[in-house]
């Protein structure tokens, strides 16, 4: 008795807590990184929607902050900053980021201005933030219009409201207009003329041509450049109705400047908006953000493209992965002799999932683009070459790319979700009298198709948020047309698409203004996590489903 | 029952029953048999798809190790020899199908090698007198020639294809464009040219000894005309010559900016001409074969890029020297960088190539093409032929040589890769230019005599660097954080901690990329004191708070649950992080202060402080960043692995212990951590297989320069960011691309060696836990 009421015995059992704490930290400190992160991403991609009220602010007469000589500025607060730089004597100097727009008259977007700076703020109720097709945003006080029939209309008369609202509705229509005429009807002209010159080398490869073909596929030419000629002087007419009038308005810095008020795509009075009409216009943007096209090389407009081209991929990728990761784990698990060699496939199999990306990518490049691409090209379109129609990147080799690189994903999920069927289901349905293929079919693979779905979600999510390897197999920063569209053949496998991973790369490191380009790529990092998040969560809750209703093996 | 052993077994076809109904229906037999059959077929394919990746790659690499294969039997011989004579020179056109002789009495004589004709040039420019020295300058398309009366002409040629039918004519054109007068019979003649002015190298034989001079010529070029080479200058550097030693020969450079003479006694004057006069001084005098017993040069030559000499002496030792300026010396000066096998006699001939640093020389019945910068030999062989000549064709796709009985042979050359080789992607080599021989990587130059540098050793340096310091960060964070979560963690939290893990192991690399170099690189940019600061802070904060909160009494302990630490750590670890935040400029302007030079105040800037204190760089996007965020990456990963190999150790382990008496910390250090430890070393190994291969942080977060060092504060280039950066712009199946590729073999085997380790350890773990 004595000896277990030793005082040895309590004191054990505080030891070591100070690890305990010790290793919370580390755990704490993990899952703050996850949050600083994700908010940093989720503020910034967010704020680039909203509409904030502008600020004009003067300056005191010696500020380093003056634009073009005047001492006032406006623009909208972006960051409120304490700077501590070693500059004079290191004193924290508070400082805030102006967001002044009409970058062509003050050849920078930004500005920061040290508080002490400034001598006072105020909302003006008049100042207007308009979009434009070229120098991003305009922020200033409109002025007046001037028509086209040099008449005038001044902004403190009542009419002007309406009319600038009219013109600028009027302006987008007409930019529908044109961008129709364009791109489809002179587009479709383009590809008929396309066709009669292929027709034509191929003609001269077999020398012998029919007179009269000829002379028809003359005529039909003509025909198209007068076609082609006609629209054109069309969309020439548009364009020039979209500067005939315009809009005159003064920057906060004193001078005024003019705008045409067809390159006007959307204004708007942000320090006269309610909160009502604020989350309206943010939720406008964000729609706007999702489904338009981009502009300005990529920094403006929205990213629909990128959008369509990433799912189109995706899904291409989920059509070619599924079948062959399933065939590939049935076999594994149910038809291949268990041993030694099915033991070395299968770590061959997991370790695949953990070579690099880049280096799919490699193979993709060397094996798709180069050798089938380049095989396809040679068989079926020789007559286009040297212009390479599928040996070079494209939707399809990019998929087939990411669809091996995913398929161990699914492979080990699948096979997972397979050893995961209890044995007793499988032998009461072999005892009724199913085949061996019946049983799998019926019986084994439902069982296992939330496990399947799992590893495609998990492939989907991998291969959406890849870049590395589309890199080298098709992505490009601006494609001209989607890979699906109304045109047949519909599906175009060879094109080239966009991509938003790609698209962050691109917007962050190869546009010329970082600065200018950050709001869109932190709305499109948004985008794209929001995405992966996604996809993962589904996977995770299918998972956790299965493993309830299973609870049997480690996952 | 027996029913049911026969309609399992579908293979039995003897189905002897009376019953038919019991009979399995042949659809149902043949659609087994199929599915069978289509699911090994299908799974042996797909799993074979996978392991033709490899292969894959591998076969585009390995013509990188093949050498040069020339085609001697393939070779072309014209059918008729060349008319009898003395043949001073050779050259071709670019296909090699039209090449020419410089006979001694002026005739240029071209042998069509497509239709076996001869044509003599109908060019007349001596009058009177033999040839007595050519030299042929083929980068510029000039023959420059000597006579025995004391004449040196320029002598322009060129070649102009026609293309008819597809098929290709090439058609010769010659023109006299200078010529020039000299005292004494000229003995050899060199010629460089710089924009639009020529350096002319003449010796010549006068009856008061040898003369060295030098003649620039020039020409106005306007727009309508190329105008006509006119004598500016000549200098006279005879007085240079030694009394008594013979010269051998001299050499203008390409470029016109340097000449060499050599002596019959084995030494070389080089000169060196500065500015576009005539100004030239002697730089260097030097022995190449000095250490040997025959000393004479039997040739110097240039290789492309005239940065390198290639000398064989008469015995045919065969070396290069090349100019570098060395560490105590300023000047560019000849230096020893290589030394080939010796040639088995004295050469005979000699041509560089045009696309690369290799050359080709031999004596007058063997062969052989080496490669300068892998000091290679791509081949070599015995000729049947008796050679006087020899020629690389300009796409270095043939070669071709004048033998004695005067027949021209071309031989075809397949030697897309002369650069590749292990010593060129793993050795340590001495380039042009360079005074020490290191691993380097630059796979585009400028210029097309660009020497290329294709060592992998920076790049796999550069990407065991990020890794190192990826896993610096990773390794304590997720394995920390994994024990907790799996030994002292509340289970209720855990279910959305693990989730919320997983789903930070699926962040785009591109994103994280992004985000290091755009926003964390700026924000640490001016803060390496405060992130010192935070990290030794927060650490010992932990420890500390842990063991103050471990000895308060239980009334206090009560109000923290155990398994809610973390939680509860999290306000005093954000303190901490502030309070370190705003040390950091009080720790800089105390220990790392550098002083002004100009004010002779000491201000405290680490960015600074670094360079000065290390002699290393100091870069924004650096290795701290990266390592940062590539360790972000690799956190996820690592933490969900250790966490399920920690949490399978049997629970019996667990209960065990703290029934024994051991406090939960000792529980988890001593009994469950051991038993894990395979686990987790394949969890940090999976980690590693990550961060190897990580591409888009590493391509956006750093400078991508391909330095050696281990310097924090500096960048790398990674094998997959190097393959990334410049495969998009590689042509294909170009040294370049294939190189790339070996590259992604090097990668490949680097993450299937760790994670095939990571595996047989799981592998083993899982046993493990059987026995238990």
């Amino acid at each position: 008795m004595n000896a277990l009421s030793s005082p040895k015995v309590p004191k054990t059992k505080g030891r070591g807590e100070p690890m305990v704490w010790f290793t919370g930290m580390w755990l704490s400190f993990g899952l703050l990184m996850i949050l600083v992160l994700l908010t940093i991403i989720v503020k910034n991609g967010l704020s680039t929607f909203w509409p904030s009220p502008v600020l004009q602010i003067e300056l005191v007469e010696n500020s380093d902050a003056k634009l073009r000589g005047s001492t006032t500025l406006a623009g909208d607060v972006k960051k409120e900053q304490i700077r501590t730089t070693a500059g004079e004597s290191g004193e924290p100097v508070p400082e805030i980021q102006l967001f002044t727009g009409n970058r062509e008259a003050y050849n920078t977007g930004f500005r920061y201005v040290v508080e002490s700076d400034i001598t006072s703020r105020e909302y003006p109720k008049d100042i207007i933030r308009a979009e434009r097709l070229e120098y991003g945003d305009m922020i200033g006080y409109p002025v007046r219009i001037e028509f086209a029939d040099e008449t005038r209309l001044e902004s403190t008369s009542k009419e002007f409201p309406e009319a600038l609202r009219r013109m600028v509705k009027e302006a987008n229509e007409r930019r529908d207009k044109i961008e129709h005429i364009e791109k489809d009807l002179i587009g479709a002209i383009n590809r008929s003329m396309e066709k009669i010159k292929l027709n034509r080398r191929g003609w001269d490869k077999a020398e012998s041509i029919p007179e009269k073909d000829r002379l028809q596929m003359d005529a039909e030419q003509a025909g198209l450049q007068k076609e082609y000629e006609k629209l054109a002087s069309e969309a020439r007419e548009l364009r020039n109705l979209q500067n005939a009038n315009r809009l005159i308005y003064r920057i906060p810095t004193g001078d005024e400047r003019t705008v045409a008020t067809g390159s006007v795509v959307d204004y708007y009075y942000p320090n006269r908006l309610n909160i009502f009409q604020r989350v309206f216009r943010f939720f406008a943007r964000i729609i706007h953000f999702i489904f338009e096209d981009p502009r300005e090389a990529n920094t403006e407009g929205g990213i629909f493209p990128a959008i369509f081209g990433t799912f189109v991929m995706t899904i291409l990728m989920s059509v070619v992965v599924v079948p062959f990761g399933v065939l590939a784990a049935i076999y594994l698990r149910e038809y291949a002799k268990q041993g030694p060699v099915v033991r070395a496939v299968r770590i061959a199999v997991n370790n695949l999932a953990g070579v690099p990306s880049i280096v799919f990518g490699v193979f993709g490049l060397g094996f798709f683009v180069y050798f089938m691409g380049g095989s396809i090209d040679s068989l079926l379109f020789s007559e286009r070459l040297p212009t390479p129609t599928f040996g070079t990147g494209g939707v399809i080799w990019a998929s087939l790319t990411l669809a091996l690189m995913t398929v161990p994903v699914v492979i080990v999920s699948t096979e997972e979700a397979l050893v995961a069927v209890p044995r007793g289901v499988r032998e009461a349905s072999l005892a009724a009298g199913a085949s061996k293929w019946q049983t799998i079919q019926r019986i084994v693979l439902p069982a296992s198709l939330p496990g399947i779905i799992t590893g495609l979600i998990l492939a989907m999510a991998r291969g959406a948020g890849e870049v590395a390897p589309l890199m080298l197999v098709g992505v490009v920063k601006l494609a001209p047309t989607l890979p699906l569209d109304t045109i047949a053949p519909f599906v175009h496998l060879e094109r080239k698409f966009m991509h938003l991973g790609f698209h962050i790369y691109d917007l962050g490191f190869q546009s010329p203004d970082s600065e200018a380009a950050k709001p869109m790529v932190f709305a499109t990092t948004l985008l794209l996590i929001g995405l992966v998040i996604a996809l993962n969560a589904a996977a995770i809750i299918i998972r956790e489903r299965l493993r309830r209703k299973y609870k049997t093996g480690a996952f | 029952m027996k029913q049911s052993t026969e309609t399992s077994s579908s293979d039995e076809t003897n189905l002897t029953l009376d019953e038919s109904r019991f009979d399995v229906s042949s659809k149902v037999i043949h659609t087994d048999r199929f599915m069978t059959w289509f699911i090994k077929l299908g799974g042996v394919l797909v799993v074979a798809a996978v392991v033709a990746i490899f292969v894959f790659i591998t076969s585009q690499v390995l013509p990188l190790f093949k050498g040069a294969s020339v085609d001697l039997p393939g070779a072309t011989t014209t059918e008729n020899a060349l008319p009898p004579g003395d043949y001073l020179g050779i050259a071709a056109d670019e296909w090699m199908e039209k090449p020419f002789a410089v006979r001694d009495d002026g005739k240029i004589i071209f042998a069509d090698l497509v239709n076996g004709e001869l044509t003599e040039s109908e060019l007349d420019y001596l009058e009177g007198g033999n040839l007595s020295t050519v030299s042929i300058e083929s980068g510029e398309g000039l023959i420059v020639a000597g006579t025995a009366a004391g004449k040196v002409h320029l002598v322009e040629y060129s070649y102009a294809p026609t293309f008819k039918d597809g098929v290709r004519t090439v058609n010769e054109n010659l023109e006299v464009v200078f010529t020039g007068e000299f005292e004494g019979s000229i003995r050899k003649v060199s010629c460089g040219q710089s924009g639009n002015s020529r350096l002319i190298a003449v010796l010549t034989e006068t009856e008061s000894g040898p003369k060295l001079f030098l003649d620039l010529v020039q020409r106005k070029k306007s727009l309508i005309s190329a105008g006509d080479w006119k004598e500016v200058g000549k200098l006279d550097l005879s007085e240079s010559l030694r009394k008594g030693i013979g010269v051998q020969d001299i050499m203008v450079t390409n470029r016109a900016d340097s000449v060499l003479v050599v002596f019959d006694n084995g030494e070389i004057d080089y000169y060196f001409r500065s500015g576009s006069g005539l100004d030239t001084e002697l730089r260097q005098t030097f022995r190449p074969f000095q250490d040997q017993d025959i000393q004479k040069i039997a040739r110097a030559d240039f290789l492309l890029g005239d940065v390198s000499l290639v000398l064989s002496s008469d015995a045919g030792v065969n070396r290069i020297f090349s100019l570098y300026r060395s560490e105590s010396d300023p000047i560019r000066k000849f230096h020893q960088t290589k030394e080939f096998p010796p040639l088995y006699d004295s050469p005979a001939y000699y041509s560089p190539s045009f696309r690369n640093k290799s050359f080709l020389t031999g004596t007058s019945n063997t062969a052989t093409l080496r490669y300068a910068t892998t000091q290679a030999i791509r081949w070599e062989s015995e000729l049947p032929w008796e050679v006087s000549h020899a020629l690389i064709s300009k796409k270095s796709d043939a070669l071709l040589f004048l033998t004695k009985d005067l027949r021209f042979v071309r031989i075809p050359v397949d030697d897309p890769h002369p650069e590749a080789g292990m010593k060129a992607f793993f050795g340590k080599i001495l380039y042009e230019g360079s005074p020490e021989s290191k691993y380097e990587w630059q796979s585009t130059g400028g210029s097309d005599d660009f020497e290329s540098k294709l060592s992998l050793i920076p790049l796999i340096f550069g990407t065991l660097k990020g890794t190192l310091y990826a896993m610096l960060f990773a390794v304590p964070v997720a394995l920390f954080g994994a024990i907790y979560t799996a030994e002292f963690l509340d289970p209720k939290n855990k279910a959305f901690i693990k989730p919320a893990m997983e789903i930070m192991a699926s962040l785009p690399s591109v994103v994280l990329g992004f985000l290091a170099a755009l926003w964390l690189a700026p924000v640490i940019e001016n803060r390496v004191p405060s992130v010192l600061c935070a990290i030794i802070l927060v650490p010992l904060g932990a420890l500390l708070f842990g063991t103050i909160w471990s000895r308060q009494p239980k009334s206090i302990k009560r109000h923290i649950k155990e398994g809610y630490e973390f939680l509860y750590f999290a306000p005093v670890m954000l303190l901490l992080l502030f309070i370190g935040w705003h040390l950091g400029p009080l720790v800089e302007s105390i220990l790392f202060t550098v002083k002004d030079s100009e004010t002779g105040t000491r201000t405290g800037d680490f960015s600074r402080w670094w360079p000065a204190i290390t002699g290393t760089a100091y870069e924004q996007r650096n290795s701290l960043v990266v390592g940062f965020m590539m360790g972000f990456a690799v956190i996820p990963i690592v933490f969900t692995i250790a966490e399920d190999s920690l949490s399978n150790v049997p629970d019996s382990l667990r209960t065990g212990s703290l029934a024994l008496g051991a406090s939960r910390w000792q529980c988890a250090w001593t009994i469950v951590l051991p038993t894990a430890s395979a686990g987790i070393l394949s969890a940090i190994m999976i980690g590693l297989g990550r961060a190897v291969g990580e591409t888009m942080i590493v391509v956006m977060a750093t400078g991508n320069t391909p330095i050696m060092e281990w310097n924090l504060f500096s960048g790398m280039r990674t094998l997959s960011a190097n393959i990334a950066v410049e495969l998009p712009e590689a042509p294909h199946h170009s040294t370049l691309y294939r190189t790339l590729f070996l590259g992604a073999v090097v990668l490949f085997l680097m993450t299937f060696l760790v994670n095939t380790v990571a595996e047989v350890l799981r592998q083993h773990l899982r046993e493990k836990y059987k026995t238990v």
